[in-house]
């Protein structure tokens, strides 16, 4: 009978499969598969769990998810979902499941010493209320702090943002897509303007060259990556290129893959430029009409704290870089200045001021980086020729320069994590446009995000401590004033100083300057770098840190309040993936006892305040602004009034709750049935993830990031649109006239971006002429040097670290590590090394290592086989492997434009434990 | 009981030898493969999800395949202790606490 009853679910299973991947069903299959599923509700959603937005069905039975597919009528994916995908209908029912609120009590109180004991949320509110008006009261708007998510829905994070700006008048708001995706953004805004891609994925299927700089596709983006596999194996000519820092799965299937030195990815692009010249290569008529040459300062530092204060006494060397660097060799060269000269890092308080410079002067500035030159700086595997390695680097520039050739560039952590994370990501689309290969269907850079809404919530909504809705930012005034017409409240209510960035919010709170602290679907203490001074600063100082969490994870445990969160499916959403295309969902199941959606815990939490705890006049040391008074924000409270709020309205009223949204009502017929667990608990009779859209919508309208109506997401043929919607008709390529809307008639490409579009100009060595020159509708092509890197492996510490995200290691399987025993005697953890590296220190495989830095050391188990191939000179080990807390280990260096951690490279020494 | 429906890709000269060892693997079936596209559709059966994972890993392991794909996966409640996403899934959320940790 079992047995009969599995058959029957398999040919049904396949069916569905064979249907997906274009095969025949029989009819007997397709008739098990129609009455296995009779009693279930099929709904769409988008996978919760990476950046590429694949579409799912979640069939739900009496309550829970019985079974999750790929959507066949997904664009992204067509059926198909990665491993990953059998997570999306099980993470909700994990035995350790957080379920009700949790705070550090002593005798009944709370107590930072204390543990954690169960409360109701009425006492959970109550604590975080009151720590939240002492912190406020003492320092300010500066004092308290949100780290946020891209993996936060869209509504989520605009309830948010908006609670923390107008209402707390705080910008410390940050995500943790700043560790993933600032680079990336501050490299949009500064070549074109705006931010996000103008190509979409079908730029797979339309190209025949992809090169991939640092992306480990195979196992980062696997869905993606299936789309190229089918490219290249069904097109002769295709060529795929893997250029990374160590062997990978990605090279299985590549052509050319080139192995290169941590920072090296600078030189490499210059050398690709400085060949696109003297072929006589560049595109001029593409390049005239639509593009600008520019650069900016080399000495920008490194993006750590400028004092040493705070740093371990081993620490201090590096964190001296900050101040000063001395050149070496390659620095010297490719800057064009003297081995050994000492060069004062006068620029860390404005990295990213930048200028025009003639083509000559850009000309100048790649002459240094010569194939000799290049191949020698960047040759990253010792084992490897001189010869083959520059044959590589000729075949690589060849393949951009084929005029016959499309090709499209993909990256993610590899640009990102960079020390130079923003000229990285600006060289790629230097060497893009100076071919003209940009913005077209098959050609272009593109730049893909790890997080499901990276792009949907931190960017769009705009979660950063400098951004607003759509583009805006908040130093600009009259993207404030857009803002506050928006969100109708009283001019000057948004505080005009940008707030501090996701790795400035741990140093405040190690010196004291942040003293309450959210946190919500994200895990800091894990996962930023140099973790032992984090989590000292939570754990020893005097502060209050609330984490909305679904499973008791390392930020959990350092918190002092822990709120049980609604996971993805038990709440409705959206997400906004790399190629712009926004998604929706509705509620599939009820969240488990007590826990609730963060969009609920920000509303219950704002109902806590009134408009005179924060609309009145606050300090803020620091702000200067135009029409401020230094260190102080304005009293709106009079002008409040004559919009017709009240002192004594809440935050919640004023802010969320308005007559406008009010009208939004639940129920509401798109939810074909399904529940709204928030809009039910609020009990006031709306619908506030509708509400909020609405909202937001005329944040893009009219600006180059329309949105659809929420009900046109939910409709059931849609899957998800692309960014702007204008007259109901997504966009596939923006900048290009044939897709996009917003060009102008007859420009054929224009990049329209309005930011930066007036800069000084001058040459390579600085401004000659301040006065602001335009050049809108175009791009810059930027010139940015190779920089090294901040720590570099030396006598003390004597080999390279990298880290990231996903590895395949299947001997340490998942069912043996969650054996605690097993754990404890071999931590499942393991560091990648080359044989011969081992062999130098006396170890083998398996064995035990410390792995030090000046920052910290843990043990970890050594690995010398498997799918990675380390080079000699550099380990690898994996991020989120809950046997090695290898963030004690990392460096928290940042690109210092955009502020994102480079978790790729720092000096570490190993040794038998 | 886990049961998933899987899509893999492999060149199409290697087509008969991966349907091989795909059979070789405990509770993998194949169903049904095309030569010419190079795919082959198996379902993988497994007590729980965590055996589903390493089962999906030995399939994409296996020499020749270029990329193996879910399509669809059913569960019956098997009463597994999932305590979070395992780690090497690349996520941010629901890891549990290192040792490394506790000595704080
Ligand atoms: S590729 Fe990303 S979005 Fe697609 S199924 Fe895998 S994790 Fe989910």
């Amino acid at each position: 009978m079992q047995l009969s009853r599995r058959e029957f679910i398999k040919s049904s299973i396949a069916a569905s499969t064979a249907g997906v991947v274009g095969l025949p069903v029989s009819r007997l299959a397709a008739a098990a598969a129609a009455e296995l599923e009779k009693d279930w509700k099929w709904d769409k959603a988008v996978c919760r769990f990476c950046g590429t937005g694949c579409g799912i069905q979640i069939a739900t039975h009496q309550g829970r998810i019985v079974a999750t597919k790929g959507d066949p009528d997904a664009p992204v994916n067509r059926g198909l979902n990665c491993i990953k995908g059998y997570f999306n209908g099980k993470i909700m029912y994990g035995k350790d499941r957080l379920t009700q609120p949790l705070m550090r009590l002593k005798d009944g109180k709370f107590d930072k010493k204390g543990q954690f004991v169960p409360v109701t949320w009425e006492q959970a509110f109550d604590e975080m209320e009151r720590q939240f008006r002492k912190t406020y009261a003492a320092q300010g708007p500066n004092g308290v702090a949100m780290f946020g998510s891209g993996q936060w829905t869209i509504h989520e994070g605009y309830a948010m943002n908006k609670l923390f700006k107008a209402g707390f008048r705080s910008n410390n708001l940050d995500p943790n897509a700043r560790n993933c995706m600032a680079s990336a953004v501050a490299a949009f805004y500064s070549v074109f303007g705006t931010d996000e891609p103008a190509g979409n994925y079908d730029d797979i299927e339309y190209t025949d060259t992809m090169v991939l700089w640092g992306a480990n596709m195979a196992e980062m983006h696997p869905i993606l990556w299936s789309r190229i596999t089918d490219r290249r194996l069904a097109h002769a000519n295709c060529r795929v290129v893997n250029l990374t820092t160590f062997r990978n799965m990605s090279s299985d299937i590549a052509d050319l893959e080139i192995v290169f030195k941590p920072n090296t990815d600078l030189a490499i692009q210059n050398y690709i430029a400085r060949e696109i010249i003297a072929r006589d290569a560049v595109n001029k008529p593409f390049v005239e009409k639509n593009c600008v040459f520019a650069t900016g300062p080399y000495d920008i530092g490194y993006g750590m704290r400028a004092t040493d204060k705070y740093a371990y006494p081993a620490e201090k060397d590096t964190q001296a870089k900050e101040v000063k660097v001395k050149l070496d060799k390659w620095e010297a060269i490719a800057q064009r200045r003297k081995e050994g000269d000492v060069v004062e890092q006068k620029n860390t308080a404005d990295p990213a001021r930048h200028w025009m410079i003639s083509f000559e002067d850009f000309k100048q500035g790649v002459e240094p980086y010569t194939l000799d030159f290049v191949a020698e700086l960047a040759k990253g595997d010792p084992d490897e020729s001189l010869d083959i390695f520059k044959n590589k680097l000729r075949q690589l520039a060849d393949l951009y320069i084929d005029p016959k050739r499309k090709v499209v560039s993909f990256w993610t952590m590899g640009f990102n994590q960079h020390q130079r994370g923003t000229w990285v990501n600006e060289q790629c689309y230097m060497n893009h446009l100076l071919l003209g290969k940009q913005s077209m269907p098959g050609n272009g850079a593109f730049s893909l995000t790890g997080q499901p809404s990276a792009c949907g919530t931190a960017r769009e909504v705009g979660t950063f401590s400098h951004r607003l809705p759509a583009d805006r930012l908040i130093p600009n005034p009259q993207h404030r004033a857009e803002t506050e017409g928006y969100w109708k409240i009283p001019a000057k209510t948004l505080n005009p100083k940008v707030g501090s960035f996701y790795a400035k919010i741990l140093r405040d709170l190690e010196d004291g300057s942040v003293k309450w602290a959210w946190v919500q679907v994200n895990n800091p203490w894990h996962t930023h770098p140099n973790a032992n001074h984090w989590i000292r600063a939570a754990r020893e100082q005097d502060n209050f840190i609330i984490v909305s969490e679904a499973y008791p994870g390392i930020s959990a445990k350092v918190a002092d309040l822990i709120l049980p969160s609604a996971m993805i499916y038990e709440k409705w959403g959206g997400y906004g993936n790399a190629e712009r295309r926004t998604q929706q969902w509705r509620q599939q199941v009820p969240p488990p006892g007590q826990a609730r959606g963060d969009l609920w815990q920000t509303l219950e939490f704002a109902k806590r305040f009134k408009l005179k705890d924060f609309w009145g006049a606050q300090k803020v040391p620091g702000l200067k602004a135009d029409g401020f008074a230094d260190n102080t924000l304005p009293d709106v409270m009079a002008d409040a009034q004559k919009l017709g709020y009240s002192p004594e309205d809440s935050l919640y009223k004023a802010l969320f709750a308005t007559p406008e949204n009010l009208k939004v009502k639940w129920p509401d017929a798109v939810a074909k049935g399904h529940d709204n667990h928030i809009a039910t608990l609020l009990g006031d009779g709306w619908f506030p993830e509708k509400a909020f859209w609405i909202e937001y919508q005329q944040f893009g309208k009219g600006k180059g990031k329309d949105l659809a109506d929420f009900d046109v997401y939910h409709a059931d043929k849609v899957r998800g649109l692309k960014w702007p919607v204008v007259n109901g008709k997504e966009v596939a390529w923006r900048f290009n006239e044939q897709y996009d809307p917003y060009v102008t008639k007859g420009a054929g490409i224009e990049f329209y971006g309005k930011l930066f579009k007036a800069i000084p100009t001058g040459n390579l060595d600085g401004v000659t002429d301040p006065a602001p020159k335009s050049l809108a509708g175009k791009a810059k092509i930027f010139f940015r040097p190779y920089a090294a890197p901040a720590e570099q492996p030396d006598a003390s510490y004597n080999l390279w670290l990298c880290t990231g995200r996903v590895l395949e290691h299947w001997h340490s399987g998942t069912m043996t590590r969650r054996v605690p025993e097993l754990h404890r005697a071999v931590p499942a953890a393991v560091m990648w090394i080359h044989p011969t590296d081992a062999e130098a220190r006396g170890l083998k495989r398996n064995d035990l290592v410390w792995i030090e830095s000046r920052r910290g050391k843990v043990k970890v188990r050594v690995e010398t086989g498997g799918r990675n191939k380390m080079v000699k000179g550099t380990v690898y080990v994996p991020f989120f492997d809950e046997g090695v807390f290898i963030n004690r280990v990392t460096l928290d260096t940042t690109c210092p434009i955009s502020k994102e951690s480079d978790y790729k490279k720092c000096a570490v020494k190993v040794y038998k434990a | 009981m886990n049961i998933s429906g899987i899509s893999v890709s492999t060149r199409p000269e290697w087509v008969e030898s991966v349907a091989q060892s795909l059979s070789a693997i405990k509770g993998v079936e194949v169903h049904a493969a095309d030569v010419r596209a190079g795919k082959l559709v198996v379902t993988l059966e497994a007590p729980t999800v965590s055996a589903e994972v390493e089962g999906f890993k030995r399939i994409r392991a296996l020499p020749h395949v270029v990329a193996a794909d879910l399509v669809q996966h059913y569960f019956e409640e098997d009463g597994e202790i999932i305590h979070a996403i395992p780690d090497d899934l690349d996520t941010l959320e629901g890891v549990s606490v290192p040792d490394a940790l506790k000595d704080h």
